[in-house]
């Protein structure tokens, strides 16, 4: 279940919430300086950038993002998120300038995407697995303990807008009918 | 267990057929081929043909699904597709980047084998100079991926298909056609636990009723990424294979099983429940099995 800090879940780990540091692992098995707030994998260039995007907003005292190891072929994840960072979304929720297949932020308002831009700096680490470097690049963020960025931003995952509300228990789906025998049919026919 | 309304399309493809009413045709079985590295050809055309023959046998469908990680892979995989699997058998082409996608269509064109190419995929992140390449190379069939990034309910995964859900100008379906693709098999897109994994099983039924055309998923993606799982390490693989067996009970059409080392159990486990579907659906709907189902290789 999602932490109170962290309330999009994910696959990561959490160290002290008054860190300021999260790690975005790529292709790198690496356990970061126990300092660090959160870190974790990312492989998807849409679903997970927008759990890191939830999650790192929700702590204000997150004020650094690195993103290390190898990139992700094809999805690009890490780059995409960089470019999130750099430039956010255009109006078809692309982000832009991203380098991956399907690079889409969907279920973020604008709102939590400019909070994201504006509280945190990344760490382009992107191609380094020499742990020591990264983990000396930790440290030295982690140092500086810049003030948190106001009050957590809790984001709401956008819900699409229902078409068709029907309420009927027994159906699989508003568009389709089983009957009793297993037969389906597409409702109103 | 289900019998559609909708007229339903079978697609045949080397001695393969995709699609039919449940019980009709036995479920087709990806097999995945991921070269994690340099490809080890060796390794992979024992399990290649251990999948085959386990097919054979049991009347299950099996196709190899490579992956292709890098451009110099290309040219060596072909060649061990040609070298390793009968002469009209079809085999689907997996790939994220779309330069690498733009050249595999090439290569397979000058190898003479796009009529026996499963394109693995089509989705909203296709580009144009990849649409182009399909225009020029066509596959004989593709996967259409209904991933909607807003929306995974099976309502999302129609509107990908049916108008691109905004994000492209027109639906995936119709992308497909306007390359020249005439066969479609719509992958209802997994997403990982916590996503609405389970909207791929129920838009099974959904895009058969709406669409009349071969649908599957590869659910096995959702327990790969259910992380709990490892604690149990002993049910882990029993789990893996099992969950292919949503797709026959929601009545798909085809399964992305994972990878090809598996099909020792994943064949045997979807030929029984194949047979289980085939005796419901042909004493309530008078669905007859086809000749390789594997009701008539097993069953008295």
């Amino acid at each position: 279940m999602p932490e109170p800090y962290y309330p999009w879940g994910g696959e990561f780990i959490t160290g002290p919430p008054s860190g300021c540091v999260a790690v975005v692992l790529l292709n790198i098995d690496y356990v970061p300086p126990p300092g660090v707030a959160i870190y974790g994998k990312l492989k998807t260039e849409n679903i997970g950038i927008e759990k890191i995007v939830a999650n790192v907003i929700s702590n204000p005292h997150i004020r650094y993002v690195m993103v290390c190891g190898e990139e992700i072929r094809g999805h690009r994840s890490g780059s995409s998120l960089l470019s999130l960072h750099r430039h956010g979304i255009d109006t078809q929720h692309r982000i832009i300038e991203a380098p991956g297949a399907i690079p889409y932020i969907e279920n973020l308002s604008e709102d939590a995407i400019a909070r994201f831009r504006e509280q945190i700096e990344t760490i382009d680490f992107i191609g380094v697995t020499d742990t020591t470097r990264i983990s000396t690049e930790i440290t030295a963020l982690d140092a500086r303990a810049p003030p948190p960025f106001g009050e957590p931003y809790i984001a709401i995952r956008l819900k699409p807008e229902a078409t068709v509300t029907i309420a009927d228990a027994r159906a699989l789906h508003a568009r389709i009918t089983i009957d009793y025998l297993g037969r389906v049919k597409r409702r109103g026919e | 267990m289900y019998s559609f309304t909708k007229t339903q399309q079978v697609f045949e493809l080397g001695s393969i057929a995709f699609g039919g009413q449940p019980g009709e045709h036995p479920t087709v079985l990806f097999g995945g081929m991921f070269f994690k590295g340099a490809p080890d050809f060796t390794a992979a055309s024992h399990q290649l043909a251990s999948m085959l023959r386990i097919g054979d046998e049991t009347g299950m469908p099996t196709i190899p699904d490579v992956f292709i990680r890098k451009e110099e892979y290309i040219e060596p995989i072909i060649a061990f597709l040609e070298q390793h699997l009968p002469k009209t058998h079809p085999f689907s082409v997996d790939f994220i980047e779309s330069s690498l996608k733009i050249k595999t269509l090439e290569a397979l064109h000058d190898h003479k084998l796009l009529a026996r190419t499963i394109y693995n995929s089509v989705h909203i992140g296709m580009t144009a100079p990849e649409r182009e390449a399909l225009k020029q190379h066509t596959p004989a069939m593709a996967l259409i991926v209904a991933f909607n990034p807003k929306d995974s309910s099976p309502d999302g995964k129609i509107e990908v298909l049916e108008n691109g859900a905004h994000l492209l100008d027109s639906g995936l379906l119709a992308v497909a056609s306007s390359v020249g693709i005439q066969r479609i098999l719509v992958d209802t897109a997994a997403l990982a636990p916590g996503e609405n994994s389970g909207a791929a099983l129920a838009a099974l039924p959904v895009i058969k009723e709406e669409y009349g055309l071969p649908a599957g998923c590869a659910i096995h993606n959702v327990v790969e990424k259910s992380k709990w799982l490892t604690r149990y390490e002993s049910a882990k693989t029993t789990v893996d294979a099992a969950s292919n067996a949503g797709i026959a009970l929601f009545g798909g059409d085809f399964a992305i099983f994972g990878p090809v080392e598996l099909a020792p159990v994943v064949v045997p486990l979807m030929a029984w429940f194949d047979i289980v579907v085939s005796e419901y659906t042909e004493a309530y709907f008078g669905v007859c099995p086809s000749q390789q189902h594997p009701r008539r290789v097993f069953s008295p």
